[in-house]
């Protein structure tokens, strides 16, 4: 039995349908993170745990209880919104205290919760102020404080650091990831940024268009994509997608792709056997910067290697890395080089390709070939 | 901040042409009040006799005691101050209640949504622009049927009708500023829908409240067509009185004691504008274009 | 996606909770249904009926608005409405549109100069009325002392001039309002983009063109507003016309307004009142409604 059980839900607001039955479950302590493109559905996905929406068709059971009919109030949740939703009028141990208040918490009990939390959160010496005179990071506690104070079974966070600016944002990711660790709490999380969601989940769940499109371990979804959107989704900067040819070369199959004047020919590690009914059609293989390095930079105790020259048309320093941009399979990719490397456009240089990590797709399904 | 260019160094002469002519401006906009309120402390030999302009020979509160409490309006020679007080039994009630019904009304319109509520509010909104002419006939039927034609009960209930429109209006901009997040916390919270809007929307209103409620107390106090329309004799408001007084034609003018009265009848709004004239502004702004 | 929180729950405290909304607004509707919606009908009937002094509900027809379209006074109702929506509509966008720019000059008492231009909005027309017909008295008042102070040929005696007394009440009526429409005006123009009229002046444009050519035009909405307010404004203008003049000399200064007000009290004549009322009503509501319509509509989005 599972914690959290969504199962087969379904929301249509009136002709149109946002979720085409959703089936997730996780375990108590997951860091559940529901990501993708805006419109696909997770913030509506969200606010139906929540109680906020109604759930058009499914199932949704919280620790085996089916709580599909219950009132928001009391289905032991506690959510971080966005925009923080702070009372305006409240003190920060007002806002704190509020939800112990409504349930009627004596008064004494919930000063002692209130400041436990503000410890937590270190914000004890802003209890007394009122949000307005708050910056972003210190709302973004408070509204998490307002959760952690009830001690729910359930944390939801929509969208939580989509308002601060990005150091900030890098910082409290560690923050609710050291919390998460501390607390052993079980949460749901709602992102559209890939990288937060990478750096937080325990299980990402990537949406697209009120579908799942995959549900998996972080390391699952970004090493083995089960389509092409959560290939270009998942990962920054995102998968190379190139067009190929499966031909027989000594009765093993071969990507062939078509580089400058000639062809390029790797060899397929991964998934050989699903491929060899590929034979003489085409199919997009996807490879991350990562694993397009220079020779030196190569991980030849892992990975199964094949080198090649090609010509550099773009050469981008991030500082961390060097990445070269070169033409191949009708398009541009990425390759991750040596911090340092001196390369200048137009220049051949050797490329180390591991195709131990190499997957391909259908072009016409968009779907895995596996 | 001002758009205007800043024309580089513009010059002396041109900077003192503009101070002129703003200044012409505001001694034409300030003269019929210096003139009202000259001429209600002088004496009427004087009014006859001197400039309108000049300030009074000799200072006389005379006028404004006479037209307190003893002119003649109509058969009664009291004074306006028992109108004065109408128009305050009239004010609070209807400003009050129209307020609180516009605060629920705005509350619901944006935070509590439900099919057809663009209509609703549409409805409600139109209500404002009306000419009132067009509800004289049957309301003065209905006042009598109710039995509260020519009181003050009367007037309170037709104005907070008519103040609805407004106050919802206000009160509905106000409340669609406040993310819907609000709302939503406030359920998972455990509150209802009263203990959300009396708890945290009704306290973090202060401004809409301040803005409403002036608007409601201009536009009531000042009204004169509900007043001389519904409310003759002894229950009518300070200006239904301040017009009899003056435009009766009976005996000799008393210039001085009409430009107190109507001094009396200006005070309070007047106040309230000195007091308060960022929220008056910010509701006459809302009052005509949205938000 | 619906903007509103819908909670989902059964049990007895849920359910009223989702009535409670429309329970709480259904008053405030309720009276409006009936003392608006309700009360307009009832007067449309009434201009179809008999009625005289007392509602007499037997059909008549269009006798009521035949009646009333060949009415003397209500021809010059008509006539002084269109006088003076016109002229009061111009002249307070010229002065009000004026003042503005004048005071977007970086002025330093721009704070005092907003209060003295707006206070008369904060007025009784009643007491406007009252102040305008004593300065503009013939006898004591401006006449008078543009005579003490040597100009012996002054002659202002538009109050009493029948031909021209409705000029007086677009003066006082002017005076009253024009500070709004500064307010609004200034209020968009503080609204412009300042870095467009940066760019224009290292286009090298002089200030006028920069106003006539950029800034001007961008205030379009705010023209709109202001015509709406002022019209809407000067069709239901009733106060001041009896506290200045009482509709005369004679029925010179007449109005709509005033024209239903003393049909409807004075004359017993319920149906030519109801039927100028309606017309009234229709005239604002050709005005009001799509420009409502649109404002909503642009707050959806």
């Amino acid at each position: 039995m599972s914690f959290l059980h969504i199962n087969n839900i379904r929301k249509h607001f009136g002709e149109t349908t946002v979720l085409k039955g959703i089936d997730i479950a996780i375990e108590q302590g997951d860091f559940l993170v529901l990501v993708g493109p805006s419109g696909c559905g997770k913030s509506t996905l969200l606010n139906m745990i929540a109680g906020l929406d109604s759930i058009s068709d499914g199932e949704l059971l919280l620790n085996g209880r089916r709580i599909n009919e219950v009132h928001p109030a009391q289905r032991d949740i506690a959510m971080v919104f966005q925009s923080y939703a702070l009372y305006p009028s409240m003190t920060v141990a007002g806002n704190i205290g509020f939800g112990l208040e409504m349930r009627k918490v004596p008064k004494h009990e919930r000063r002692e919760a209130i400041e436990r939390v503000a410890k937590m959160l270190q914000i004890e010496n802003l209890l007394d102020r009122k949000p307005g005179q708050l910056s972003g990071g210190q709302r973004q506690r408070v509204a998490m404080g307002r959760a952690l104070v009830r001690e729910p079974q359930l944390f939801l966070f929509d969208e939580p650091l989509s308002n601060l600016d990005a150091k900030l944002r890098v910082d409290m990711r560690t923050e609710i990831k050291q919390l998460h660790q501390r607390l052993g709490a079980t949460i749901v999380y709602v992102t559209h940024d890939q990288i937060e969601a990478m750096t937080l989940a325990t299980r990402i769940a990537v949406m697209r268009a009120g579908e799942l499109q995959q549900l998996g371990t972080p390391q699952q979804v970004y090493d083995d994509p089960g389509n092409l959107f959560v290939a270009g989704f998942m990962g920054s900067p995102s998968m190379n997608l190139l067009n190929a040819r499966i031909v027989m070369v000594d009765d093993e199959p071969v990507a062939r792709i078509a580089a400058g004047e000639g062809t390029l020919e790797l060899p397929i590690v991964r998934d050989r056997e699903a491929l060899r009914g590929w034979q003489d059609r085409e199919v997009i293989i996807g490879l991350r910067p990562e694993a397009i390095t220079d020779p030196a930079s190569a991980n030849r105790q892992d990975g199964v290697i094949h080198e090649t020259s090609l010509t550099v048309s773009l050469v981008e320093p991030t500082g961390a890395d060097v990445y070269a941009v070169t033409h191949l399979g009708g398009r541009d990719i990425n390759a991750r080089m040596r911090p340092g490397t001196q390369l200048s456009p137009g220049e051949q240089t050797r490329f180390a390709f591991d195709v131990s990590r190499m997957v391909a797709f259908d072009p016409q399904s968009e779907e895995r070939i596996r | 901040m001002s758009t205007a260019p800043p024309t580089a160094r513009a010059g002396v002469l041109s900077r003192a042409i503009l101070y002129a002519i703003l200044a012409v401006f505001a001694i034409a906009y300030l003269m019929p009040l210096y003139v009202m309120l000259t001429t209600s402390f002088k004496t009427l030999d004087e009014i006859h006799q001197g400039n309108m302009l000049a300030l009074p020979d000799n200072w006389t509160i005379q006028p404004w005691l006479e037209a307190w409490g003893s002119a003649c309006i109509g058969l009664e020679c009291n004074g306006v101050h028992g109108y004065f007080f109408n128009s305050i039994r009239i004010v609070v009630p209807a400003v009050l209640i129209s307020g609180l019904l516009g605060a629920f009304n705005g509350y619901v319109l944006t935070k509590w949504r439900f099919r057809g509520h663009r209509i609703v509010f549409g409805l409600i909104l139109f209500s404002c622009f009306i000419p009132f002419q067009i509800i004289l006939l049957p309301m003065a039927r209905v006042l009598g049927i109710l039995n509260i034609a020519n009181s003050v009960t009367g007037l309170v209930l037709v104005h907070i009708v008519y103040g609805i429109g407004f106050t919802t209006l206000f009160f509905r901009n106000y409340y669609e500023t406040f993310p819907n997040e609000l709302i939503r916390a406030a359920q998972l919270d455990g509150a209802g829908f009263f203990t959300i809007f009396f708890r945290i929307l009704l306290p973090a209103s202060t401004p809409i409240i301040v803005v409403t409620i002036i608007w409601q107390f201009t536009n009531v106090w000042n009204d004169f067509l509900f007043g001389v329309s519904f409310a003759s004799g002894d229950s009518a408001p300070i200006t239904v009185a301040l017009n009899n007084l003056v435009n009766s034609s009976t005996g000799v003018k008393a210039y001085n004691v009409n430009m107190a009265a109507a001094m009396v009848a200006a005070v309070p709004t007047l106040i309230v504008y000195i007091l308060a004239g960022k929220y008056f502004l910010r509701g006459l702004m809302s009052g005509s274009v949205k938000g | 996606m619906p903007n509103s929180p819908s909670p989902q729950g059964g049990g007895a405290r849920a359910r009223m909770q989702r009535w409670l909304p429309k329970l709480v607004l259904s008053p405030s509707f309720v009276l409006i249904l009936f003392f608006v919606y309700g009360f307009i009908l009832w007067t449309t009937y009434i201009s179809f009926s008999n009625s005289g002094m007392l509602p007499d509900y037997s059909w008549a027809g269009l006798r009521q608005w035949s009646r009333l379209w060949n009415s003397w006074t209500w021809g010059i109702a008509l006539h002084n409405i269109w006088i003076f929506g016109l002229l009061y509509i111009v002249s307070c966008i010229v002065l009000g549109l004026l003042l503005a720019i004048l005071l977007d000059q970086r002025i330093r008492a721009e704070g005092a100069l907003r209060t003295i231009y707006l206070y008369p909005m904060a007025l009784s027309f009643i007491v406007t009325g009252t102040a305008w017909q004593w300065f503009l008295n013939p006898g004591l008042g401006l006449e008078k002392t543009m005579h003490e102070l040597g100009w012996q040929s002054f002659s202002f005696n538009w109050l009493i001039d029948s031909g021209m007394a409705i000029y007086t009440i677009v003066i006082a009526a002017v005076w009253q309002a024009t500070g709004f429409i500064m307010a609004m005006f200034l209020a968009g123009l503080r609204g412009i983009d300042g870095e467009m009229i940066k760019a224009a002046q290292i286009d090298g444009a002089p200030a006028w063109k920069i106003y006539l050519r950029i800034i001007i035009p961008q205030l379009r909405p705010v023209f709109l507003s202001a015509v709406v307010v002022l019209a809407h404004l000067a069709i239901k203008s009733f106060d001041l016309i009896v506290a200045m003049t009482g509709g005369g000399p004679g029925n010179s200064t007449a109005v709509p307004a005033t024209f239903m007000y003393s049909y409807a009290f004075s004359r017993n004549e319920m149906g030519i009142a109801a039927a100028s009322a309606v017309f009234m009503l229709a005239v604002i509501a050709a005005l009001i409604i799509p420009y409502l319509y649109s404002e909503l509509r642009e707050s959806r989005s």
